[in-house]
């Protein structure tokens, strides 16, 4: 546990650059610096490392890298998606807080392998602490030499710098998150083209999540087949998840990909006190819930949780016990997705008004037999006819919520009232901390 | 780009690599709902309507974002296709207000067209719909936000075409708000083309609300006047009125925009001060009469008063049809008369013709470099501007030679500010500047001339330019050095081997250029003929208080009791009650048949969309009859093709330049009074809504701080009636009044 993008935690100051040092931190890129790796060798331990994308599509990183057009005489960009927004999830900013180096050293990589000079960190808005960490991570790389212009008398550039966010969830979305860094409004843009020929101020940009680039400078020192070991078939590594909800201690833990999702539900102290587990969203709110039966037969990686039904996501883990009202829990979240659609795009602009308002009308005890039926079929029209998957996100839960746990939705439409006596609901109080 | 073969709907077609799909279909004629696509604007794809499915990939595809490919297979109507369509469909329609009954846009909706096809007869929507409070975007367009379907059109056309960022997307998801970034209103010359890129009812013409539903008006093609471009046009009328008019697509003129100028002076044909029916003064006295006995009285009042025929002179604005001008100068003519002349607003006709552009509409957007002097061109030629626009977002770089700073709706690298009467000793500079550089013998007047640093980079940039044009504006109309800088500017376009966009004479000069409407040798031009030896004056379509450059002169002539003046005119006015001795009404714009030349020297005719109302009359038919009664020879014309046919035979007349080397005394302080451009002529200035607009009340003078000193006058003050601006955007011993207001002159 703990090997990779967290294998600073428990050592003292595990976010200086003293600690990221002396636990082995910088050596690729001083390797890189001196001539000694060139980027088809990076991009080759890459692909051998099974790393995929860590934002939430699981993008194999190694052919992301390798799209890029590095020989094509214009400025490109590397960017660094910290801005963690998705419900559940708080992995990558204590990754900002622990270890910012590793990330500063991923981007300076994945700078010299795309031939690109210069890299922006977007970071959640909210990431005030992170953020400053983040900050005098990079000033001590500067300090250090390691960031900057011909660095230690090589032929590389690379300079690095913060953008903080401005709140918006959509600014999570790569494309919005350029636009944010424009300094326009964060509206999606439409593909193709694809940032890499057509990104960050129209010129080509290659965008990762923090653990992506976290990842990268463990990998490349220790062999890209000893992180595809510690995974599983088409799943290469370790996975960094958050574990909320109604367990006893909840927290981040990089386990292997793999992982049985029991083990991870006892590392997190298991349930609280005379509960049982009824339901768990695998993935974060945008994908899709499992019951309990499902949830303790899979193993955390792609592939097992896909054949339960859902996503492995951004790996926030979101557990739900036998008090949770289903109901409101999904009103809350469709509230969430209404509040930060963008606007940009029909279905998603009106189509989550629909949803979020028939939902609050059921919560109110006025919904209709009818309503649950309507329910699936907007969301059946808002998914896949959107700009960007923010639409996808929205209808996700509300069509497994409903054909999952249909009963308690029936009740509350017959009965105007949850079935769950003194119900309380875990989504709220896990994000209104 | 390569050739590709896609098939679309069963149909193997031809593409190009990169179109998108939803251009090949309209090719093809294949139909793809959209509501945010428009082909003149950048691609949105934020609607999805046009989502349509291509084969291979598992979600449905917009069609106006997805590039073809070679061998692609799209569906645009197959169950994924259609189940897309619907879905976007029911989406847009759950929050629109479905107010047709009372939308101006109904019958011309697309929503409503396509909520046809795609849309369902009964909502599954049960809560409450979305309202959102319209904020006032000035007198033009009206808003009706709720309607909107934020296809973001007006946003991009405000953006990409206009070139002022006015409306804008606010608030995010439901609460997305179209809305102005400000609260004083559009300020855009082209504003109402949002009005026609708008699909839905949200933004509808303000002075056409609720006047008539589009199914109930008659719609005839026609030509726009007010400017050299001749825009393409299309007149809606209603019971004998005209209602409203759009834009006509034609490439090569007017894309499919047309200025505000264009689309709402219409208003000025319903102005109370139209003049209805025959007048005569009779001592003193207006009388209304019959046609026969204004025209008795009309022809008693030139053969008495003239007692040879070289005492008629003849007068025109430069709004009026080939037509109208090619009979009245053949009328004058015939009568043996050679005082003829439509350059009323001009300080200097020496050089007897007007310099001839060299480059055409559509190349003007493959320009380089510009440099222009004395214009500011986004007001007074929109379509033009938007030509030089689009030239510069593609790199061409302009400087500008302008007596005030304006606000271009492109960057400008250098603006030279020069008073009137030092921009001929500036395009001197200028001149030698080029000599010394390309190495050609300097002339004799310039060698006491010392080109600075901003002479030589201007011309630096003209020699630099390989595909370049020198642009005149009107603001030289008033120059009293106007031949000598146009013979400077033909010299310098000459040895730069750079175009000539002559845009000083506006409307239909083009027209009176073509027909003669000047006179030859022994004519008395505009200025000349303001003398004792004319003693019967034919007015055509002109405004005594506005349009003469020599306002007093042409008052003290006119008030001559011996002097005769007919005015043919579609408006009364105090001004003209005082000067004229009889009123023949006239027919105004789209209310006649007609022809204009344009920039290009495109002969492009119209006919008569409505009836004139009153007992009002064609000009060519009342030039006709007057000739016909004066017994002139060769009018026997029935109709009004047959004018033209003939106009058309004459040749123009040829322009040559002299070494002009004008003296000036440059120390004295100079007023040019630049109508704002919808004060240009006599049916733009009763246009209602355009009085009203932000352009519509332009009214300043501006002066500099040290000039206002040495007038003293400050920011409170009037200049000649106009409110005073101080600003140092301005050239010094200098006012520019820039105002919607009658001409008035210093003393007067």
């Amino acid at each position: 546990m703990n090997e990779v993008c967290f294998k600073n935690l428990g050592k003292e100051n595990p976010a200086s650059f003293t600690t990221y040092e002396a636990n082995g931190g910088y050596q690729v890129w001083r390797k890189i610096l001196k001539g000694e790796l060139t980027p088809d060798e990076i991009i080759v331990e890459l692909k051998t490392s099974g790393l995929r994308g860590r934002g939430g599509a699981g993008f194999p990183t190694g052919l992301k890298w390798s799209f890029m057009p590095r020989n094509q005489e214009v400025q490109k960009y590397v960017v660094c998606n910290s801005d963690e927004g998705e419900p559940g999830t708080c992995h990558d900013r204590d990754i900002l807080r622990y270890n910012p180096h590793s990330v500063i050293e991923g981007m300076a990589i994945a700078g010299f392998v795309m031939n690109a000079t210069v890299g922006y960190n977007y970071i959640r808005g909210e990431f005030m602490e992170p953020y400053y960490r983040f900050e005098e991570a990079l000033k001590d790389a500067y300090k250090a030499g390691l960031l900057g212009k011909t660095l230690q008398g090589s032929p590389i550039s690379f300079d690095l710098y913060t953008h903080l966010g401005a709140g918006a969830y959509i600014c999570g979305e790569e494309t919005a998150l350029l636009e944010s860094l424009e300094g326009k409004k964060g509206q999606p843009r439409f593909k193709p083209p694809f940032p890499a020929n057509v990104g960050l101020f129209g010129k080509p940009t290659t965008i990762n999540n923090t653990e992506t680039f976290a990842s990268v400078p463990e990998i490349l020192s220790r062999g890209g087949q000893w992180f595809a070991d510690l995974g599983v078939e088409n799943s290469g590594g370790t996975k960094c998840f958050s574990v909320t909800g109604s367990v006893k201690h909840p927290a981040n833990f990089e386990v292997p990909m793999g992982t049985p999702f029991s083990k991870l539900l006892e590392l997190a102290g298991g349930l609280k006190e005379g509960r049982t587990l009824k339901a768990v969203i695998p993935g974060g709110s945008s994908t899709p819930v499992l019951t309990a039966e499902t949830a303790m037969n899979m193993t955390m990686d792609y592939d097992s949780i896909a054949n339960a039904g859902s996503m492995l996501g951004a790996g926030s883990v979101i557990v739900m016990d036998d008090t949770t009202c289903m109901v409101k829990t999904l009103a809350r979240l469709a509230h969430f997705y209404y509040d930060e659609s963008c606007g940009q795009c029909t279905p998603c602009r009106e189509g989550t008004g629909w949803l979020y308002r028939m939902l609050q009308r059921i919560l109110d005890g006025n919904g209709k037999k009818e309503d649950l039926d309507l329910l699936l079929s907007v969301s059946e029209k808002i998914e896949g006819n959107t700009i960007c998957a923010l639409g996808d996100a929205a209808a996700a839960p509300v069509v497994s919520f409903i054909n999952n746990f249909r009963d308690e939705f029936e009740y509350y439409i017959k009965n105007g009232k949850s079935i769950i006596e003194g119900e309380h609901n875990l989504i709220e109080e896990a994000t209104s901390v | 780009m390569s050739e590709i073969e896609i098939e679309i709907d069963g149909n193997l077609v031809k593409a190009k690599q990169g179109d998108s799909i939803i251009k090949i279909a309209d090719r093809e004629g294949i139909e793809v709902p959209r509501f945010c696509y428009h082909k003149k604007l950048s691609v949105a794809a934020n609607c999805r309507m046009c989502l349509v499915d291509v084969e291979g990939a598992p979600k449905a595809q917009p069609a106006c974002s997805t590039p073809v490919a070679n061998g692609m297979k799209v569906h645009t109507k197959n169950d994924k296709a259609k189940f897309a369509q619907k879905a976007v469909m029911e989406f847009l329609l759950i929050n629109h207000p479905l107010d047709c009954p009372i939308c101006d846009q109904g019958g011309e909706c697309e929503l409503q067209d396509v909520a046809m096809e795609y849309g369902s007869d009964v909502s599954k929507f049960n809560e409450g719909k979305r309202i959102v409070p319209d904020k006032g975007i000035g007198a033009l367009i009206q808003t009706d936000m709720t309607r909107c379907i934020h296809c973001t059109r007006c946003v991009r056309f405000g953006a990409e075409v206009a070139g002022i960022v006015e409306m804008g997307g606010t608030g995010r998801g439901e609460g997305v708000k179209i809305e102005p970034f400000l609260t004083e209103g559009i300020q855009s010359e082209l504003s109402g083309n949002m009005i026609d890129v708008c699909p839905v009812g949200a933004l509808t013409s303000k002075p056409f609300r609720y006047e008539a539903r589009t199914w109930q008006m008659n719609a005839v093609p026609s030509v726009a006047r007010h400017d050299l471009v001749g825009s393409n046009i299309i007149t809606q009328s209603y019971r004998g009125k005209v209602k409203r008019v759009v834009a006509r697509d034609n490439d090569s003129i007017n894309e499919t925009w047309i200025s505000d100028r264009d689309r709402f002076s219409y208003e000025g044909l319903s102005h109370e001060s139209r003049a209805l029916k025959p007048k005569v003064k009779i001592d003193g006295e207006w009388q209304e009469v019959e046609w026969q006995e204004a025209l008795d009285f009309t022809i008693d009042g030139i053969k008495n008063n003239a007692k040879n025929p070289e005492q008629l002179g003849v007068l025109a604005s430069k709004y009026s049809s080939l037509e109208e001008y090619f009979l009245m100068q053949k009328l004058a003519r015939s009568f043996g008369s050679d005082n003829i002349d439509f350059r009323i607003d001009q300080s200097d006709l020496s050089d007897g013709g007007s310099l001839e552009s060299s480059i055409t509409l559509s190349e003007i957007e493959s320009i380089d470099h510009a440099l222009i002097v004395g214009s500011y061109t986004r007001l007074e030629q929109p379509m033009i501007n938007h030509r030089i626009r689009k030239a510069v977002l593609n790199g061409a770089s302009v400087n500008t030679i302008n007596s005030k700073q304006f606000d271009f709706n492109f960057n400008t690298e250098l603006d030279l500010l020069s008073a009137p009467q030092k921009i001929l000793s500036t395009l001197h500079a200028i001149l030698k500047s080029l000599h010394l550089k390309i190495g050609t013998d300097v002339p004799k007047y310039l060698s006491k001339v010392i080109p600075d640093d901003v002479h030589n980079k201007i011309a630096d940039d003209l020699i630099a330019s390989k595909n370049g044009v020198i642009v005149l504006g009107e603001h030289l109309n008033s120059n009293p050095s106007s031949s000598a800088i146009t013979n400077l500017i033909f010299q310098i376009a000459q040895i730069t081997d750079l175009k000539i966009a002559n845009l000083m004479l506006s409307g239909n000069s083009h027209a009176a250029e073509r027909v003669g409407f000047m006179p030859t040798k022994n004519g008395m031009n505009a200025i000349s003929m303001f003398n004792e030896n004319t003693r019967v004056f034919m007015l055509m379509d002109v405004d005594c208080d506005y349009d003469f450059i020599n306002l007093q002169s042409a008052a003290d002539c006119f008030n001559n009791e011996d002097v005769f003046v007919v005015s043919m005119s579609s408006f009364e006015n105090e001004s003209l009650h005082t000067n004229a001795n009889v009123i023949l009404p006239m027919a105004s714009y789209y209310e006649a048949s007609g022809t204009h030349i344009n920039f290009d020297g495109l002969v492009q005719s119209f006919s008569a969309s409505v009836k004139s109302p009153g007992d009002s009359k064609p000009g060519w038919k009342i030039i006709k009859v007057l000739a016909d009664l004066l017994e002139l020879e060769g009018f026997d014309y029935i109709n009004s093709t047959q004018v033209k046919d003939e106009a058309l035979q004459s040749s123009k007349l040829k322009s040559s330049f002299d070494d002009v080397n004008a003296e000036i005394d440059d120390s004295q302080i100079t007023t040019h009074w630049q109508y704002a451009p919808y004060a240009t002529d006599s049916v733009s200035r009763r246009a209602k809504a355009l009085q009203e607009s932000n352009i519509g009340m332009i009214n300043s003078a501006f002066v500099s701080k040290s000039t206002a000193k040495r007038l003293d006058i400050n920011g409170d003050d009037l200049y000649l009636g106009v409110p005073v601006s101080i600003t140092d955007a301005v050239a010094e011993d200098y006012v520019f009044v820039h105002t919607n207001q009658a001409r008035r002159v210093e003393g007067g």
